[in-house]
């Protein structure tokens, strides 16, 4: 086994010549070096683990899987950065769930970042699943930058996936849904039937909250006149809904077509849906929980002051942020080296957050590479003292990145085309807001 | 140029989309529709617009057997007492009581499809962002309150001189009439041809015979349906009163279509009519009629040249 071993790492270089010729030594000793290694029975197959993937695949082109000592976190972002979906699963949910031995909080389980439609396919048939997989077991091995997904079916029968994967820091939104003005929450029944009344394609829809009813209407762009298109509106009562906490009457659009993959998973978990909304501008979180795990779909709203414009690739946008920067803006760049990626963190770190690495993100942003373990108060001064730093950043980073909400609604956000939204960056005891 | 009607009925409610369901399928479009899966693309392509003709008496939702159709054509007709509690309009001017509106199917048959599971429903004539025809639909909940969906539709107003083509069409001077046979089966035997062949034929007599046959270079399929029986004043001589021309009971007439038009028609029939009958008239069309309880269906479908 030692000089298999070697061998093994002396001829990584090679890439994908020796995984042809050795897969199946490979994969036993990817088991071996297995960084995470899970078993999971074939009912939560099929359900919460494949409709999982399914909503996520509904935001993101890639899939980071995260695991953690609390759990395994599957997590996706949109290409604009304007839609996040996090599935953390227990350790409970698993029939058997172990990290790297050794491995603690703060040390490095490895973070894998996955093509979607690598993973996809395998999950995407979800009765033939249900009826012929009995278990499925999912490893990480680092040796092999290779996250290896057995399906162990009927009549011993055995398919073994090996993904690669790019190691990738922690895709992580913190989002501090304590801090929103109105929360709701219903059975997903209910959110089903009010979004089954708008077409697959509708692209956004406005959600309008008062104490006296949420209404939802499909979003037209402005300036389409010649092009008639039908206008649906409904509106529910408050009291159709399990909790109903309005402390501001607002009006926020969003994307449909990436909550429609966190619903039809609360419908089929038969799970309530949570709502925590707050001013236009302001992300969207929509979150589903039971015993062994917790979704969470963040979305960017539309800001107030713009309701033309929609979501295009962020870097088309930068040239027209203005007055955030002093220099000229920056092109976002989506992947800094290979495949990091860095996200600031907002001010209150929240309990999911725990065992990520968290980065900051425009230090991280202009140097490649440059990843800092910075506490909060190091973090907020690099962003806000960095006037230099691309607003575009700011702004495509959207729930990553932190703005207070005050810079925006003065000014940043009168500029931005982009289906943008902040999170608050400062609490106010660490640090004075300040003007960039 | 009014319109407002109102549905509160519960069983009108059922039959309102009952004829929901059948337009549905005839426009057959949206790719999502459980419905019309695997021939929405051919199809969906040749239905662009629909009509819906207002008259005090009656709702007619008319596909018209233009080019653009495939030259298929559609005639609905509800006596609109059996289904509006309410229903009030006024013409185009006072002499002319009635109302001409183009509408585009998918919209249109996606505010009928809230309306499949509504309590109640307003239908009305509105000028939002342009013409529009309002479908507002309550639907149930469990607390006190309902649930309201509105949908706007946008329509465009057909002027008067267009509207001979929406008239009511005359049952055209056919060589046989026969009753269907069940649709059902129909529609499996059709199902299964449109795997072999483009072309169907369609022959029946007086004697209550119908064929279906396809033929292409390998294979020809045929199913035979007999006893179907023929309505009353079955032939054209019979309707003209005249001296009969008694036609041979056991000469088909026939019309060569296109299966998938057929298929078209038949998808959408989930609910068995009281009264369903073909009228053929020799190589040039199938003129289909369908009874419901308080919907008259006509559909016609044209020889391929």
């Amino acid at each position: 086994l030692g000089c298999l071993r070697s061998t093994f790492c002396g001829s990584r270089a090679s890439g994908v010549l020796y995984v042809f010729t050795l897969s199946e030594i490979v994969s036993q000793l990817a088991y071996l070096f297995a960084n995470m290694n899970c078993v999971i029975e074939r009912n939560s197959v099929k359900g919460p683990l494949g409709k999982a993937i399914h909503a996520l695949s509904r935001i993101g082109n890639e899939l980071w899987l995260d695991p953690m000592v609390k759990g395994l976190a599957l997590r996706s972002v949109n290409s604009a950065h304007s839609a996040y979906g996090c599935f953390l699963f227990s350790p409970m949910f698993f029939k058997h769930y172990s990290l790297e031995s050794g491995s603690k909080q703060g040390s490095k389980a490895i973070k894998c970042k996955l093509v979607m439609k690598s993973v996809l396919p395998l999950f995407r048939c979800l009765t033939s699943i249900e009826r012929s997989v009995e278990r499925c077991h999912m490893s990480v091995s680092t040796a092999t930058d290779r996250v290896i997904i057995q399906f162990f079916c009927r009549h011993g029968i055995i398919k073994t996936h090996n993904i690669h994967f790019q190691e990738s820091e922690a895709l992580q939104a913190v989002f501090d849904s304590h801090l929103c003005a109105n929360v709701l929450k219903a059975p997903a029944r209910l959110l089903a039937d009010m979004v089954v009344h708008f077409p697959l394609f509708q692209e956004e829809i406005t959600l309008s909250i008062t104490p006296m009813k949420v209404t939802l209407r499909n979003y037209q762009q402005g300036g389409k006149g010649p092009m008639k298109t039908m206008y649906t509106e409904m509106s529910l009562h408050p009291n159709e809904f399990d909790y109903f906490q309005i402390g501001l009457d607002s009006d926020i659009t969003f994307c449909l077509k990436e909550l429609r993959g966190i619903l039809s998973f609360a419908e089929s978990r038969s799970l309530p849906v949570s709502v925590y909304l707050d001013a236009a501008g302001k992300p969207v979180c929509f979150s589903v929980e039971d015993m062994v795990l917790e979704a969470t779909v963040l979305l960017a709203t539309v800001t107030d002051s713009d309701s033309r414009d929609h979501s295009q690739p962020t870097e088309s946008l930068t040239p027209k942020i203005s007055r955030c920067i002093s220099s000229p803006a920056q092109p976002v760049a989506m992947s800094q080296g290979p495949g990091s990626r860095s996200y600031t963190v907002p001010d209150e770190l929240i309990a999911s957050s725990q065992g990520s690495p968290v980065i900051s993100c425009p230090g991280a942003m202009r140097l490649p590479q440059t990843r800092e373990q910075t506490c909060l108060s190091v973090d907020s001064q690099e962003c806000t003292s960095s006037t230099s730093s691309p607003a575009s950043t700011k702004v495509c980073s959207l729930l990553f990145n932190a703005l207070s909400s005050q810079q925006d609604q003065d000014g940043c956000a009168a500029q931005l085309p982009v289906l943008a939204c902040y999170s608050d960056e400062e609490n106010a005891d660490d640090n004075p807001r300040s003007p960039s | 140029m009014k319109f407002r009607g109102k549905i509160t009925d519960i069983a009108c409610l059922n039959h309102f989309t009952t004829f929901s369901r059948i337009l549905k399928s005839a426009v057959c479009l949206n790719e999502a529709d459980p419905l019309c899966s695997g021939v929405v693309t051919t199809i969906s392509k040749l239905t662009k617009t629909c009509v819906l003709r207002l008259t005090p008496d009656h709702l007619f939702f008319i596909l018209p057997g233009k080019v653009t159709n495939g030259g298929v054509g559609m005639w609905c007709q509800l006596l609109q007492a059996n289904f509006f509690q309410e229903y009030q309009m006024e013409g185009v001017t006072s002499e002319v009581q009635e109302i001409c509106l183009e509408v585009s199917p998918e919209p249109w048959s996606r505010a009928l499809k809230t309306v499949q599971s509504a309590k109640s429903v307003k239908l009305k004539l509105t000028r939002k962002h342009c013409a529009c025809l309002t479908v507002a639909a309550e639907l149930p909940t469990l607390s006190s309150v309902g649930r309201v969906v509105t949908h706007d539709v946008p329509v465009d107003v057909i002027p008067r001189r267009l509207w001979q083509e929406f008239q009511e069409v005359g049952v055209p001077d056919f060589d046989v009439s026969v009753y269907l046979p069940p649709l059902k089966t129909m529609k499996s035997v059709v199902d299964r041809m449109k795997n072999l062949s483009n072309f169907l034929v369609m022959e029946a007599n007086l004697n209550g015979d119908m064929n279906l046959k396809i033929q292409t270079d390998l294979v020809s399929v045929t199913t035979h349906f007999k006893d179907l029986g023929n309505p009353a004043g079955g032939d054209v001589s019979s309707q003209d009163g005249g001296p009969s021309q008694s036609r041979d009971p056991e000469v088909m007439a026939e019309v060569t279509v296109d299966i998938r038009k057929l298929q078209q028609f038949l998808m959408g029939q989930q609910v068995n009519p009281s009264k369903a009958l073909c009228n053929i008239v020799h190589q040039n069309v199938v003129h289909l009629v369908l009874l419901h309880e308080d919907v008259s269906l006509q559909y016609f479908i044209p020889a391929v040249a």
